[in-house]
């Protein structure tokens, strides 16, 4: 319950900061505000037409730069936009908007916009000068910032988090049996020293793909379609098992939780980094299933989780036979 | 003559045994601190040392060989359906995110709603999309053709025809708006661009009201104390960005003054917090994770007995302990700082932060019944801290929500700019406090009876609370405990109070307002009131009506005095925001007469007195009463402050 609770609340809190990221870069979700803009110089016209098309400015033409400027001073505009033609031809914009806060950021954002569009007509005009001319851009959707980062992030997040916490859990769980001496007293029971630990592994282990199920259920309430839910649940269980039997034949070799933890948290973070050398990022298996466009890649990469955790599982039994159960 | 001599004497007598007390507990505590780094380094064996070491070589060497083409978390993502001949079949092949299919294989269902492709490019050049990723698809997509025309103007020769159009961007600093009339409200209506929500909007009123209230203080201060400080003087020329209050983490300032197309135009990115808050708290929570295991340690197995049984005090025990900590803890912190070049300011901020994570830890150790349960701990324990470090210091605009966090001490260390010492009391003086409180309830069940027994969670921390009403009552008489406690409660209802407004921030205010006022009260009630049920329900207090009254009184006291505390926060100005005023009541307010302020000051003090007296006799009959009498205070303290707002405003 508690590990739900804290990773309901991570979740929580990652997707707030990346809501207030991506919102950042899509000031379209910021509400509608209209920043008032005043563009001056010589070539004000064609700039002020696409200031005036861009979501969220509104353009008006000053004839004089001081009264452009008095104006910016007074606030009764957000930003000055000088625009004037050098003598190669190319237009000069300059660019003055308030010092400082998340309204500069958006302003700059819309303003970074509407001067590519400028810059993408002036391409157009100059066609005939240009080997490839600009490729036409159609219009944007509407489609939310987002979906994609869901795919793309948070998903995976949501389950690879619940197999590292189950291996954090298992190494807890052994060294801890280890340290306070109740391990002998299982010992006692009729029960071998590997079905002990083998009992450990799968109770843990199985706690992954339980919340898996939970979280994609959630994720489709909310209106995310997971396209093979199927292969994502067996995608989480092979990385459990895998991450569960690493952190199971740690805490078996390690002396103390202190060291345990340490080495657990530093070969998952190692597994993380080696991971992006395959061919195909865990992240982005999990992104290709969810969204419903797998590769041969994808598939042959969940077998090779299946077989890798299959392996991990199969090598903490051989150590448990190995290892003398007394020096425990 | 010589009785004054034997006075001198005995005086001298009395330091000196005091001076070697103290060197005496300083030394066990350095003992303790040593045999703590001996053992600890100790135990890590060489075979785990190696394993860690070439755990960082591989990382580090993979790390630095994939930087550069990043995590490849979208490859691949959507599917095309394009001819290979078409144009845009080479903004598929140029991009990761894409996967081609020929029209030919395209395959969509009768409804349009399935289909294998998410985008298509039909043979006349129009450009689709189908199924329930398709906008997103469309929109990437969008972005892809957006670099590839990027790309072949990079490789244009003629560059003025390639980039026609060139920016400067500066960045330019606006006097602040005066509110005594030298711009006109429709003027002040421009400043709210942008990003603002409702209560910032709705702060500008209260701006005026607060400066005009201070009859005493002229105009000028009014401006300087505003939101935005210390940008009064006029600025005609444009600044060259060496002052900006917003930190830039994509560009450095060259880029942002140079001349370039409209594509490098970086915008402000004023989330450097969020890296100073990982970079920062990270390395803690490694530190914190070795810290809770110790402790833990010494309660498995009864270790930690043999200590106890020593002269040493249980103060010096658990100072010895973590002192190595602590120590550890400042040098990362200064080793961090030194990395991303701030100054002592930026290691006086964070420190208070690092003492809080000890503190936490400490608590959560000793309350633990065993590693797991530690583990979640420490995983709140660290979730909280960045959040509570995190959230408010992404409104480092907003001076007064922003500070605190002490990160935001950081963030404007760094910009070079100055910080006042209320400024750096006001963002860090809850953490010191917290920090000492938590050490202080720890060192409270740092005992044999609750250190080795498995005793559920809740009665821990009523013990905990109970250690401190004993040495309390040892020191000045029972009935101050609920006094005193309520005071050192003030830090943590001061800290949970300053979150819910900078999670509320966001929210629009008629939203925040019922929930902030409801949560406020609900947080000042249970620090009233826990103190004294945990008194009752340990049989500390006789349980009759007379009794719960005077705990009621003296807790409530305690409070109303702890909350006058909280009037620090006025100085920096945090109340001038609607949601500030549901938490911390409205500002007192200047030229008004004698029976005003009076009631003014009284009556909050009636309040707490009432409210902790309700719980108290709740709390006097058991857990369940105590809960509805709870609930009952609570109620009673949102609708005074929900009056209160309704007169003043």
């Amino acid at each position: 319950m508690l590990a739900i609770a804290i990773q309901l609340f991570i979740a929580a809190f990652s997707s707030f900061l990346v809501v207030g990221l991506v919102s950042m870069y899509d000031p379209g979700t910021v509400d509608g505000h209209e920043s008032g803009v005043a563009i001056t110089g010589s070539d004000a016209t064609p700039l002020a037409a696409v200031v005036d098309r861009q979501d969220g400015l509104e353009a008006a033409i000053y004839d004089d730069r001081a009264d452009a400027h008095r104006a910016f001073e007074n606030r009764r505009n957000d930003a000055v936009l000088d625009a004037n033609r050098n003598d190669d031809g190319r237009l000069v914009v300059r660019v003055t908007a308030p010092d400082g806060g998340l309204e500069t950021t958006l302003l700059v954002v819309q303003l970074r916009e509407a001067l590519e569009t400028l810059e993408y007509v002036e391409r157009v005009e100059n066609a005939d000068r240009l080997e490839q001319p600009p490729l036409s851009v159609p219009d944007g959707t509407d489609a939310s910032p987002y979906a994609e980062f869901t795919y793309v992030v948070l998903l995976p997040l949501l389950l690879f988090l619940p197999a590292f916490i189950s291996g954090s859990i298992v190494v807890d769980s052994l060294i801890e049996e280890r340290q306070r001496g109740t391990l002998e007293l299982l010992r006692v029971a009729p029960l071998s020293f590997v079905d002990v630990v083998d009992a450990k592994l799968v109770a843990t282990a199985s706690l992954a793909p339980l919340q898996a199920v939970a979280w994609l259920a959630l994720l489709a309430v909310n209106g995310t379609a997971i396209a093979h839910p199927l292969a994502l649940i067996v995608l989480v269980t092979a990385l459990a098992t895998l991450v569960v039997g690493a952190g199971g034949a740690i805490s078996l070799w390690a002396p103390d939780r202190r060291q345990a933890q340490l080495l657990y948290s530093s070969v998952i973070v190692g597994a993380l980094v080696v991971s992006t050398l395959l061919p195909e990022h865990p992240a982005n298996t999990v992104a290709k299933f969810a969204i419903g466009h797998p590769t041969a890649t994808t598939w042959l990469s969940l077998a090779l989780y299946c077989l890798i955790g299959a392996l991990a599982f199969a090598s903490v039994r051989v150590i448990v036979d190995r290892i003398d159960s007394d020096s425990l | 003559m010589s009785g004054e001599r034997s006075a001198v004497d005995r005086e001298c007598r009395r330091t000196k045994r005091i001076v070697r007390r103290s060197l005496d507990s300083l030394r066990r505590i350095g003992r303790i601190a040593r045999w703590e780094v001996s053992r600890s380094a100790g135990t890590v064996d060489r075979k785990t040392v190696l394993v860690a070491v070439a755990m960082l070589l591989v990382v580090g060497a993979v790390g630095l060989s994939v930087a550069d083409d990043g995590l490849g978390l979208a490859d691949e993502l959507y599917v095309v359906g394009v001819d290979g001949d078409d144009p845009y079949a080479d903004v598929v092949a140029e991009s990761d995110r894409f996967r081609a299919v020929p029209l030919e294989d395209v395959e969509i269902s009768g409804d349009g709603t399935d289909s294998n492709v998410d985008v298509v490019v039909t043979r006349d050049g129009e450009l689709g999309y189908v199924g329930e990723n398709g906008e997103q698809a469309f929109d990437a997509f969008r972005d892809a053709i957006e670099s590839y025309n990027e790309n072949r103007m990079a490789e244009a020769d003629d560059e003025v025809a390639a980039y026609p159009v060139l920016v400067t961007v500066s960045y330019q600093e606006r006097d602040p708006l005066r509110p005594d009339g030298t711009t006109s409200p429709a003027e002040s209506d421009g400043t709210d661009s942008g990003a603002r929500d409702d209560s910032s909007t709705e702060s500008s009123p209260d701006d005026g009201a607060a400066a005009d209230s201070d009859g005493m203080t002229d105009g000028s201060t009014a401006d300087s104390d505003g939101v935005t400080d210390g940008s009064s003087e006029p600025t005609d020329e444009t600044r060259d960005g060496d002052e900006l209050r917003v930190p830039d983490v994509g560009g450095t300032i060259d880029e942002r003054t140079t001349t370039g197309t409209p594509s490098t135009l970086s915008p402000p990115f004023p989330f450097q917090s969020l890296l100073l808050a990982f970079l920062f708290i990270v390395p803690m929570n490694f530190v914190v994770q070795a810290y809770g295991s110790t402790i833990m340690d010494e309660r498995i197995k009864r270790r930690g007995e043999l200590l106890l049984v020593s002269p040493s005090s249980r103060y010096e025990i658990v100072g010895g302990k973590t002192l190595p900590y602590v120590l550890g803890l400042v040098a990362i912190v200064v080793a961090t700082a030194v990395a991303i070049g701030g100054g002592p300011l930026s290691v006086a901020a964070v420190i208070p932060i690092a003492l809080v994570f000890l503190g936490s830890t400490f608590v959560g150790a000793m309350l633990a019944r065993s590693f797991k349960e530690l583990t979640f701990v420490t995983v709140t324990i660290s979730v909280f801290l960045t959040t509570y470090a995190f959230v408010p210091a992404i409104f480092t605009e907003v001076t007064p929500i922003a500070l605190i966090s002490p990160l935001t001490i950081v963030v404007v260390d760094l910009q070079g700019d100055p910080v006042t010492a209320g400024e750096y009391l006001f963002s860090t003086a809850t953490f010191y406090l917290s920090a000492f409180v938590l050490f202080l309830l720890g060192i409270g069940i740092y005992r044999e009876e609750d250190m080795f027994a498995q005793k559920p969670i809740p009665a821990k921390i009523l013990d905990a609370i109970t250690s401190q009403i004993d040495s309390i009552s040892a020191r000045v008489g029972g009935h101050w405990s609920p006094f005193v406690l309520s005071i050192l409660g003030i830090p943590f209802v001061f800290a949970a109070q300053l979150l819910t407004v900078s999670l509320l921030f966001v929210v629009p205010d008629v939203v925040a307002l019922p929930i902030m006022l409801v949560v406020a009260a609900a947080i000042e009630e249970f620090a009233k009131s826990v103190h004294v049920y945990a008194g009752f329900a340990r049989g500390r207090f006789e349980a009759t009506g007379r009794t719960a009254a005077v705990l009621g009184a003296f807790s409530g006291a305690g409070f109303f005095v702890g909350e006058k505390l909280t009037h620090l926060g006025q100085l920096v100005g945090l109340p001038e925001l609607a949601v500030g005023t549901a938490a911390f009541g409205p500002e007192l307010t200047g030229g008004v007469s004698i029976a005003v302020l009076a009631a003014v000051v009284l009556a909050p003090l009636a309040l707490h007195v009432v409210t902790a007296t309700i719980s108290a006799a709740g709390a006097r009959r058991g857990s369940i009463p105590y809960a509805v009498a709870f609930v009952v205070a609570t109620l009673v303290h949102a609708l005074y402050n929900l009056g209160v707002i309704v007169l003043v405003t």
